[in-house]
């Protein structure tokens, strides 16, 4: 019995520990445009979620692409690189991770997409 | 005109009268047969026990009839439903109409009754073996867990609501979902977390009948592994869906509504492995119990996850009123499970001392406290942002957090799954000790190959080696048991026969070599995937990691649905069609069609990035090596599934209540 609540505890260390160390260094911030604004420009990457607006510059192909992300007050435009999801279009929400740099434009490494609902489009009901 | 409005009407008052009235009729029934159920176990009424478990498959017949109408309802387009109307339209393929039913926030939750109502039953039938009390308190529970889906379906989320006005064609489905996808991944995902309700009844009403011996285990061992077989499977197509509509070139992103369905899944297996100490040896009885209860809660915490949107996500599902629904239900289910553990803490001890630590109950225990570890990581990876957000600034972890921190914890598991089968129960002796070599030396080959190779990444370099030696350890185990059998004498057909007679072991190992096969094909297309943005004019060649893929030209095709923008190329003698659809009747939707070229080695991957004013196309090409080998792995671990149960399982012979007159005279 002893000897099972020793490795149950050095198990739980381990994981423990792995959670530590793990999320320190990659937990990032989840942030508003609005926070992004006021948020100290940290060492690691940022996600920020903001509403497209009508300003999509295409380019390459489609495969670069700048935008401006738009929340309540705040707006940032957002230059990427690589495949967008399909349903990118003015209008929706969409993640954004990368960091701000010191041209004031968030540079993107990844652009999800918010899906509007996994099953309908719009509800008749509602 | 009379007649059409006649036919309105019956429409309505068959469709939406009909399908209300079996939901509250079973809604009902699923109350009485709890109560009644509760009552007459408490007391021993045997009668009544029978009545209560009759009033269960009454249920079920009434949450079928809600689902044949509804399906009904679907396929014939009758658009007077709401739930039709926002679901389907005209123009989407019927078998993808059809799975309409699923496809919804209300009709997913029919369907998970629909299973549970099913599954339950099959399960009651033979329960009676197991004295009338244990029998009783699990018809209880299930009729208690059916009650809650009717409730939400009666009152917050009917799929028979009536619109106002008829439209004359609905939605549709989102063109993400138009796929052959949509019509496995979601039923099975959902059979396989309904199906998990039954262990926990059992299990539940085990411990209020304080019966605490391994009769509800083998009760329900089939169930148990029907829903790991459907969790894993439903989490492999899952997977399959994702990488081949989706075009970002992978197939699992960590994101919260991935989590919630791999969690259950992991307590699951931890569950059918300790569940065999206790069988076997007569252990770990209470952490059986516990274990089951936590994976019923971790299948009703992703529901709650899923169906309220708190923790932000990829997949924004229809954020509705049931959220809170399934968090009162959460709750309830936390309290009663342990309160009820706390209430049987005392009777709960395993007799007989504790084995040594080098045995196979030992080895099984030590992959359970992993496995539980490997939740503990992935639990706080999806609740992170809402308890950062509670402290302070919401944080998220990326897909590192979770390389990094249950990455280990899966080296350490497929270590013991190499090992672990060839450890003897009990005692671990000299021999033990010798018939690890097969394992090690596999191990030790592969990786020094790999390390001749090049290969320098660390997570490759543990991950493939241990698959190796999984599968080593596999089929040593069938060589030897074959040549037991052959000295044995008895030829072929008797070595068969044995085999099948062991089949739930040697069922157990095609899973694991199965397992295997998915992990190097998960080790190899992840850390070995090439990737390159290319823009080309037709005739203009690419080369991604020695596969020369050439631009023909685009095209743009009418559809029933869409129109598609098709860029042609070849590799070899084959023709790729990376095309972008558009869907006019959704606002002009755009989407992916991926191309892939698929072979035992790798994937060639194209995705159309858009066609330039100048005629060139982009392209993001993807080569994703053995991805194949993750598919055939899931196919090889529902074989081992099947096999390792098919046919009748042979019945312990014990006293069967003498059969109870009907008091209702039907029998």
């Amino acid at each position: 019995m002893i000897r099972w609540a020793v490795v149950t505890v050095v198990v739980a260390a381990c994981v423990g520990y792995l959670v530590y160390s793990a999320s320190g260094g990659s937990a990032e911030y989840y942030l508003t445009v609005s926070e992004l604004r006021s948020h100290q420009p940290a060492s690691g990457d940022v996600r920020v979620a903001g509403v497209v607006q009508n300003d999509i510059q295409r380019s390459d192909g489609g495969l670069h692409v700048r935008f401006t992300e738009k929340d309540g007050t705040a707006t940032v435009p957002v230059d990427y690189t690589g495949t967008l999801p399909d349903i990118f279009k003015p209008g929706i929400t969409v993640v954004a991770e990368g960091r701000l740099g010191t041209d004031g434009i968030f540079h993107a490494r990844v652009v999800l997409a918010k899906c509007p609902s996994r099953f309908s489009t719009t509800s008749y009901t509602s | 005109m009379p007649v059409a409005l006649l036919d309105d009407f019956i429409h309505v008052v068959i469709l939406a009268f009909l399908g209300s009235g079996a939901l509250l009729a079973g809604l009902v029934m699923a109350v009485f047969s709890a109560l009644l159920s509760f009552w007459a176990g408490r007391v021993e009424n045997r009668v009544m026990i029978q009545v209560g478990r009759r009033a269960f498959y009454a249920t079920a017949a009434m949450i079928f009839i809600a689902s044949a109408l509804l399906e009904t309802a679907l396929v014939t387009h009758d658009f007077s439903l709401a739930y039709v109307a926002e679901h389907t339209d005209l123009s989407t393929p019927i078998a993808l109409v059809a799975a309409g039913f699923y496809g919804g926030q209300e009709g997913s939750l029919l369907y998970w009754a629909l299973i549970l109502g099913i599954l339950g039953s099959a399960s009651l039938l033979a329960s009676a073996r197991l004295g009338p009390r244990l029998a009783a308190y699990a018809a209880g529970i299930m009729g208690a867990i059916a009650s809650f889906f009717l409730v939400v379906l009666v009152m917050v989320a009917s799929p028979f609501d009536v619109l106002a006005v008829t439209p004359p064609d609905g939605l549709g489905l989102n063109p993400v979902l138009r796929d052959g996808g949509m019509l496995i991944h979601p039923p099975v995902v959902l059979a396989g977390f309904a199906a998990f309700a039954i262990p926990f009844s059992f299990a539940a009403a085990a411990l209020l009948a304080g019966r605490f011996d391994a009769s509800w285990i083998a009760h329900t061992r089939r169930f148990a592994l029907v829903a790991w077989g459907l969790q894993s499977a439903g989490l492999l197509l899952g997977m399959w869906w994702a990488y081949h509509v989706l075009g970002w070139g992978g197939y699992w992103g960590w994101d919260p509504v991935e989590n919630v369905a791999f969690m259950p899944w992991l307590a699951t297996t931890a569950y059918l492995h300790s569940s065999q100490v206790q069988e076997r040896r007569g252990r770990l009885r209470a952490w059986n119990f516990a274990l089951v209860i936590l994976a019923f809660l971790l299948v009703v915490f992703g529901t709650f996850i899923v169906r309220s949107g708190i923790v932000p996500s990829v997949h924004t599902f229809a954020v509705s009123a049931i959220g809170p629904w399934f968090l009162g239900f959460l709750g309830l289910c936390i309290v009663f499970s342990i309160g009820l553990l706390a209430l049987r803490s005392g009777g709960l001890r395993s007799g007989g001392e504790a084995g040594p630590a080098v045995s196979r109950e030992g080895a099984f225990a030590l992959q359970n406290l992993l496995l539980i570890g490997v939740i503990a990581v992935v639990f706080w990876g999806t609740m992170l942002p809402l308890v950062s957000g509670l402290v302070g600034q919401e944080r998220v972890v990326g897909v590192s957090y979770y390389e990094r921190a249950a990455g280990p914890l899966f080296v350490a598991i497929l270590a013991l799954m190499a090992a672990g089968p060839l450890i003897p129960w009990r005692h671990a002796g000299a021999p033990f000790w010798r018939s690890l070599v097969w394992p090690g030396a596999t191990c030790a080959l592969v990786l020094a190959t790999l390390l001749a190779g090049g290969v320098r990444s660390l997570p490759a370099l543990f991950g493939v080696p241990l698959s190796a030696a999984v599968a080593s350890t596999v089929i040593y185990e069938y060589i030897r048991a074959i040549g037991r059998w052959r000295r044995a004498g008895g030829g072929r057909a008797r070595a068969l026969a044995l085999l099948a007679r062991r089949r739930r072991r040697y069922g157990a190992y095609l899973a694991h070599l199965g397992l295997a096969v998915v992990v190097v094909g998960l080790a190899a297309s992840h850390f070995w995937q090439q990737e390159r943005d290319v823009t080309m004019r037709p005739g203009q060649q690419a080369t991604v990691a020695g596969y020369t893929l050439t631009y023909r030209g685009s095209d743009t095709r009418e559809l029933a649905d869409h129109s598609e923008l098709v860029a042609a190329m070849t590799l070899g003698g084959k023709t790729l069609e990376p095309a972008r659809a558009t869907y006019a009747g959704l606002g002009g939707q755009s989407l992916t069609h991926v191309a892939i070229s698929s072979s035992p080695i790798a994937d060639v991957y194209v995705v159309l990035a858009g066609i330039n004013s100048d005629g060139s196309a982009s392209f993001r090409i993807f080569v994703n090596p053995l991805v194949s080998w993750i598919w055939a792995g899931g196919a090889i671990i529902i074989l081992g599934v099947i096999l390792g149960n098919a046919g009748s399982r042979r019945t312990v012979a014990e006293p069967v209540p003498a059969r109870v007159a009907s008091p209702v005279g039907v029998s």
